[in-house]
């Protein structure tokens, strides 16, 4: 699996992987996640604009990111969801765990204001 | 009885595409809408992916699957390995009051809760010498 990374304005950092994600292509996305927070870059947007699909391996990584990030003073907020990742979110009560957006630059704008520890 | 399909894959990560693309097609051909084909593909991937990991974790096998399309609506699925015996009683359901710690559970056990969210009917049966047969079935929504 292809995961972009971007660097933007306020130490945040923009992830978007790209296809499925599932038990083949999630440790690809752990991998960019663990390089990112081992760096402590504790401001983390994951773009999900180009995942159709989510399982649950999928969901775990995000919840393992979200917990590290946070114990680092910083959060994990997702942007651009399609309908079905949003359906499988809400089976499960993320979308209320998760701070979840439209826009990559509306995440980018909530995460610059969480103050690093 | 309605026509029946079958798949017979290596137990790997690399062959759930492929799972996905047969269980999709089977979904379809039963009549069911693009919601529940979603749910079939998703169900069947968490099963096989709890297979690949938990049942082939120590010894390798095959995935064979059968599709049975009825002309009312219904797929049924039935999922065969001959791996590590699989108890559902023995996996802890999770809390979705605190999703929070959802990660903390054992992988079976999401996996096995989307399963049952998603199908209408999901059962498991071991038999010594034949291995785990996981029998799911989806009904069409009357429209």
């Amino acid at each position: 699996m292809n995961v972009l990374q971007e660097s933007l304005p306020g130490q945040v950092y923009r992830i978007a992987p790209q296809g499925r994600l599932d038990a083949v292509t999630v440790p690809a996305l752990e991998r960019v996640l663990d390089e990112q927070l081992a760096a402590r870059h504790f401001r983390l947007i994951i773009d999900l604009s180009e995942v159709a699909y989510i399982s649950s391996s999928g969901l775990r990584a995000l919840l393992r990111a979200r917990r590290q990030a946070q114990s680092g003073g910083g959060d994990v907020a997702l942007c651009a969801m399609s309908e079905r990742v949003t359906e499988v979110f809400e089976m499960i009560g993320f979308n209320t765990l998760f701070r979840i957006f439209v826009t990559p630059a509306e995440a980018a704008t909530a995460l610059a204001k969480t103050v690093p520890a | 009885m309605g026509q029946l399909e079958q798949l017979i894959v290596p137990g790997r990560f690399d062959r759930l595409t492929e799972i996905a693309v047969f269980v999709t097609q089977a979904a379809r051909a039963a009549g069911l809408n693009d919601d529940e084909v979603f749910h079939v593909e998703m169900a069947v991937d968490e099963a096989c992916s709890n297979i690949i990991e938990h049942a082939y974790a120590v010894q390798s096998g095959d995935i064979n699957l059968a599709c049975t399309c009825s002309t009312t609506g219904q797929l049924e699925i039935v999922i065969r390995d001959s791996g590590q015996p699989f108890d559902p009683v023995e996996v802890p359901p999770p809390n979705t009051d605190a999703p929070a710690d959802l990660d903390q559970l054992s992988e079976g056990g999401l996996g096995l809760y989307f399963m049952r969210k998603l199908m209408d009917d999901v059962r498991f049966e071991f038999v010594p010498g034949q291995g785990n047969t996981l029998t799911m079935i989806k009904r069409a929504k009357i429209e």
